[in-house]
């Protein structure tokens, strides 16, 4: 017992000490952490719906989905946060949508894992093409020059996956959420 | 190598130059290929890595005479397991993206075998101030061989250096830039030929500088 | 649970992001132990074995009294997350010795195969980063999927680890540049092989 002492007293010394320090660490810094997370997000939100002042959390069909009305109550645009399988993993984004559901205002790519240079160019200027997009219809993914008239996107060159997975969370999200938004305004 | 002789400036340079973790050691490989697809990771991977092995050997050279010999490499593997958290909740509250880009490879930091080789073979039996001189040599010596490494990368790869474009527009435009640097062969394809380099060099140096 | 979930994440760790080639893990030992097919195939078998009893095990700690305890003392299940790190590389260093002294005593047989590279698995980033995944991943939070990835991504690097030594076993009859000899051509030939697993992207989605 004595040599067991006397071998690992600083271990648990430096156990006590170090879990305080970790302890310590935490609550100093988990507020910011957490608002990083939220300010993701939030950024996000900004921007697939222009121009309002507060918003809501409301929860359709398993999503989350924001209400954004303007100072004087009324609903300028709708943001869902939606996840679903990407190339190599999930892909989680914000797509905006009018006040009747029927339009697609904004896309954004939060969290993404999808391969640098290539697949991950979903997060920048390309999904912009997703804006003004019919919402009442599935969006066709092509190959080369797109015709917005016929809810087309053009695919990444290299990452014609990637593009996919991000259609289909799209469409889902217009398939299952659009048309229950008009009821809820 | 300069492990107990020469100056504490000495030991500082051998960690930079003759005795590199990453290029002449071979030490701390997994983080080396993985976050030098850009310059910034790089930079910011051997920031955290040079904190940790400071604090690591900092702490070992304190307690060097409590330390039994027997629970050395559990008091080690403690010390760096929670300078890493705190590294990981440093970068996660004021790095947050960078911190997302490298994702598990800032907690595989605890796991990467340059700090626990320098606790063991510098920071166990030398005075603080040789063990600090130590382990700033090493961690700088670490970030300079990953942001040699993120340059290649990312100039061939992006056309681009921090994020700056540097390279003619028409390169990445017309597609000229080679995707394969940032994709996970390129880091293997580079380091392969840097360390050839390096190599070539050294056994230059030792002949007397001549090729 | 299904069948088809359990063959994608298998499929998807062991070869289309294979631990060594597209995630950077266990990188030391692939170049350290890698010059005979015998003693790669030998550390392969030891890494799954090990990764697959950490994973499993860092698993029920985090869902078990990490959750537990963080939960009934803090009111939070997450409040305990600064201690995963410095638990999970306990776990594997204990999860090493234990199987080291389990095999030593029932299997000599087996401990003298590859009882050699058991202390070096203690600092395999493959098993840590393997248990950090399985802690990240959506798909990992049930215990057989945390298993199944433990498992593949063990057989993952068991299969890199023996491509890369069979392939240096030639190597060796080879004329390489002096320079690059040992770690250079290692790596260039890794990178090689890196490519060739990059056509594997797409399977099991």
């Amino acid at each position: 017992m004595r040599k067991f002492v006397a071998e690992s007293w600083l271990v648990l010394v430096l156990g006590v000490v170090f879990a305080c320090l970790l302890a310590g660490t935490q609550t100093q810094l988990s507020a910011k952490i957490q608002a990083n997370q939220a300010k993701a997000l939030e950024n996000a939100i900004a921007e697939v719906v222009p121009g309002f002042d507060e918003k809501e959390q409301l929860e359709i069909d398993g999503n989350r989905v924001f209400k954004c009305v303007d100072g004087s109550g009324q609903v300028v645009g709708w943001a869902v946060d939606a996840t679903g399988s990407g190339f190599i993993d999930k892909i989680r984004l914000v797509v905006g949508l009018s006040p009747d559901g029927a339009t697609i205002t904004g896309l954004k790519v939060i969290e993404d894992l999808e391969t640098p240079g290539l697949g991950n160019k979903i997060e920048g200027e390309w999904a912009d093409q997703y804006e003004t997009l019919d919402a009442t219809r599935p969006i066709v993914r092509v190959k080369g020059e797109r015709h917005a008239a016929d809810n087309e996107i053009s695919a990444i060159t290299g990452a014609t996956y990637s593009s996919d997975y991000v259609t289909d969370i799209v469409n889902d999200v217009t398939r299952r959420i659009g048309p229950k938004l008009a009821e809820q305004q | 190598m300069a492990d107990g002789n020469g100056s504490n400036f000495d030991q500082f340079a051998a960690g930079v130059f003759s005795n590199n973790p990453v290029l002449v050691q071979l030490l701390g490989m997994c983080p080396t290929l993985a976050v030098t697809n850009s310059v910034e990771n790089a930079l910011v991977m051997g920031a955290a890595v040079t904190f940790v092995v400071v604090m690591s050997n900092l702490i070992t050279s304190l307690l060097r005479n409590l330390i039994q010999p027997h629970v050395r490499i559990l008091i080690f593997t403690l010390t760096i397991a929670t300078f890493v958290t705190i590294a990981d909740m440093a970068l996660r509250a004021y790095m947050f993206d960078v911190s997302k880009k490298l994702g598990a490879f800032v907690p595989l930091i605890i796991v990467n075998c340059i700090i626990i080789c320098r606790a063991e073979v510098v920071a166990i039996k030398c005075s603080v101030s040789r063990s600090l001189a130590d382990a700033f040599g090493m961690g700088l010596g670490f970030t300079m061989a990953l942001t040699i490494l993120g340059i290649v990368r990312e100039i061939l790869g992006a056309g681009t250096l921090l994020k700056q474009p540097v390279l003619p527009a028409a390169f990445v435009e017309n597609g000229h830039n080679w995707v394969i640097m940032i994709l996970p062969p390129g880091a293997f394809l580079t380091l392969g030929v840097v360390v050839g380099v390096v190599n070539h060099l050294r056994s230059r140096k030792a002949t007397g500088g001549v090729a | 649970m299904n069948l088809g979930e359990l063959a994608a994440i298998f499929i998807g760790v062991a070869l289309v992001n294979n631990l060594v080639l597209s995630g950077f893990l266990g990188i030391c030992p692939f170049l350290g132990v890698s010059r005979k097919v015998d003693m790669a195939f030998g550390m392969g078998c030891a890494v799954t074995f090990v990764i697959t009893v950490s994973g499993v095990v860092t698993w029920a700690i985090v869902h078990g009294p990490l959750n537990w305890v963080g939960n009934a003392v803090f009111g939070d299940p997450n409040s305990l997350a600064f201690l995963k790190y410095v638990t999970f590389i306990m776990v594997i260093a204990s999860m090493v010795q234990l199987v080291e002294m389990y095999l030593k005593k029932f299997f000599p047989s087996l401990y003298t195969a590859f009882g050699v590279f058991l202390p070096l698995i203690t600092t395999n980033c493959a098993i840590l980063g393997a248990c950090l995944y399985i802690d990240m991943k959506e798909e990992t939070q049930h215990l057989l999927n945390a298993a199944v990835y433990a498992f593949g991504g063990g057989l993952g690097f068991t299969m890199a680890i023996t491509i890369m030594a069979g392939i240096r076993e030639h190597i060796r009859f080879s004329d390489v540049p002096k320079p690059l000899r040992g770690a250079g051509i290692t790596l260039l030939v890794a990178g090689m092989l890196a490519m060739a697993f990059t056509g594997f992207t797409g399977i099991g989605k």
